[in-house]
């Protein structure tokens, strides 16, 4: 089934460094850098620029320069945070303004980073400031599972085996404000992820169904909808990108993905489901995608899981009919296939570079303790 | 060790002798540096793992409840394992239908493979179909790798399983 697909995942860096299965990678959304978290308590920054040379020289031209990678890109570990964490840390998330990390631990706590000021060096030069953890959010009675910031940064979310997800409002110099505690699933909650514009909240459970939250302006946050479909655990969850919406993909133990439609303000509906992978599907991420332009596309989906494979999906919206109401499905086209992207061992993430000029990069992390850097290409 | 036992008078069966020695070290736990698992070698590695091998793994464990090995209780036996080429498949029989103790035996079992086995092989694990009230709650919590990582993390859990392993290495021999 590998045969003739448009495109291929070429191998652009791999990063060692875990003494232990690296769980979750993420890419900071502002600044050229990744942070994976693993098993053995540690994050692990990377910085990456087209830099023909080494070191930090180049990142502003990174930064702005839809070009940057037509040179090889470079890889270098920055530093690693012990984080002080007592178990593993499940899962990282970068806040809007690049500048913030949280990071979900088993040991049922949320650690939030920041830089510390750089301090001049003896020759004046700034060095990097080291990584402090600024805030320790308690509340949740077992294993934290997942964290992710709304997209304007104001809000907070986390979940745990505990079966709640928690809502957090962030305020400045490290506080923050527990604001909801919303018990709705019945079993461990896996993942949460907010709407790429909207504060709406999604949670993905081990009791195989997704529960969608908005707030209600007069009183508390509240589940309007449980998107059921899936027959086991729902490990991961992400929305469509901002520019097309309206969509929300799932990845779940029963091996497929599964694409929701806002089908109305409240409502969505399963429109399609994916197959093709052989094993439990641990992530999915959903980008732009570089190469796809045009009203009808929707980007992107990768997906991968304990088969070891790594898929890609191009989605675009289904031509309009007038004459049905029924919702049609995106049409969909499996564009790549990476087998053993980690050899033999499972992956248990992947994520798309979400920074302007770098959306053909995707990141995965696996039981190996590896985090591997990909580029899709036309093959 | 929890103070209810769910099944008080288990019966014991005799056990089979088996035609591979004990560990050298019945206490060393991962055993997969042995040359013969070389990754490298995938044609070997194929012919040194069948199901008799996967049996002799885990038909030492200790039942969490009882001084008697899994394979004494009958709670695993070689007929029970399928294996692919990359792939095992281990089916356990509770010995009673209640059996609060499933979990926890096919978590010994989870931990003696993933500590035994080359990683190229990816390990599922169910009780056998219709012998457990709970079975697809277990079947679940037992495949599903986040609850086993975090399982693992727990100091008292970790200790009650090392217990059941202890000498696991024996493979059916006499200690």
């Amino acid at each position: 089934m590998d045969v003739d697909l448009p495109y291929k995942l070429v191998p652009v860096a791999e990063l060692q460094g875990h003494e232990d299965r690296a769980w979750h990678v993420a890419w900071n959304p502002k600044k050229p850098t990744l942070a994976s978290c693993s098993a053995d308590k540690t994050v692990r920054l990377y910085s990456y620029s087209s830099a023909p040379c080494s070191h930090s020289t180049n990142l502003d031209e990174a930064n702005t320069s839809s070009h940057a990678h037509e040179h090889p890109l470079r890889f270098e570990h920055i530093t690693t945070i012990p984080t002080g964490h007592a178990k593993t840390v499940r899962s990282v998330a970068w806040a809007p303004s690049g500048e913030t990390l949280a990071t979900a631990s088993f040991d049922s706590n949320i650690g939030i980073w920041e830089k510390g000021e750089e301090e001049p060096d003896e020759d004046g030069a700034t060095g990097d400031g080291e990584w402090e953890c600024i805030s320790t959010l308690e509340g949740h009675e077992t294993e934290c599972k997942s964290v992710a910031y709304s997209s304007t940064g104001t809000l907070l979310a986390s979940c745990s085996r505990d079966k709640t997800v928690w809502i957090w409002e962030v305020h400045p110099d490290g506080e923050f404000e527990t604001i909801s505690v919303l018990m709705e699933h019945t079993q461990d909650v896996k993942c949460v992820g907010w709407h790429p514009t909207e504060e709406i909240l999604a949670s993905a459970s081990y009791d195989d169904t997704i529960k969608l939250y908005i707030e209600d302006p007069s009183d508390d946050w509240f589940c309007f909808t449980t998107l059921t479909g899936h027959t086991s655990t729902v490990w991961s969850l992400a929305w469509s990108p901002a520019e097309t919406g309206g969509y929300l993909a799932s990845a779940s133990d029963d091996k497929t993905v599964r694409i929701w439609r806002r089908i109305a303000e409240h409502k969505w509906e399963c429109v399609l489901v994916l197959r093709g992978h052989e094993r439990s599907i641990y992530s999915v991420s959903w980008s732009n995608g570089k190469q796809a332009e045009g009203s009808h596309a929707l980007g992107w989906l990768a997906s991968a899981g304990g088969d070891g494979n790594v898929l890609i999906w191009e989605l675009s919206e289904p031509a309009l009919e007038e004459s049905s109401a029924i919702v049609k499905p995106p049409t969909h086209k499996l564009i790549a296939n990476l087998k053993s992207a980690h050899g033999v061992h499972d992956v248990n993430s992947v994520v798309w570079c979400p920074r302007k000029g770098f959306e053909d990069l995707l990141a995965t992390t696996g039981d190996d303790g590896y985090t591997r850097i990909w580029k899709i290409a036309p093959s | 060790m929890p103070a209810e036992i769910f099944n008080p008078n288990p019966v014991v069966f005799s056990t089979s002798k088996s035609g591979k020695k004990p560990d050298l070290s019945p206490h060393s736990l991962w055993i997969n540096d042995d040359p013969e698992n070389d990754e490298n070698d995938a044609d070997e590695v194929v012919e040194a793992i069948d199901q008799e091998e996967i049996f002799d793994l885990i038909r030492s464990i200790y039942d969490p409840e009882h001084p008697n090995t899994l394979e004494e209780l009958r709670v695993v036996s070689a007929p029970q394992i399928t294996l692919g080429q990359n792939h095992v498949k281990v089916e356990f029989t509770p010995t009673v239908p209640h059996c609060g103790m499933s979990t926890l035996i096919g978590l010994c079992i989870r931990v003696r493979l993933l500590r035994s086995l080359p990683e190229r092989f990816k390990v599922d694990i169910f009780v056998k179909p219709g012998s457990h009230q709970s079975e697809n709650a277990v079947n679940k919590q037992l495949n599903d790798k986040e609850r086993v990582a975090a399982a693992l993390e727990n100091p008292v859990l970790l200790d009650t399983v090392e217990q059941c392993l202890v000498n696991a290495g024996a493979r059916g021999n006499p200690i």
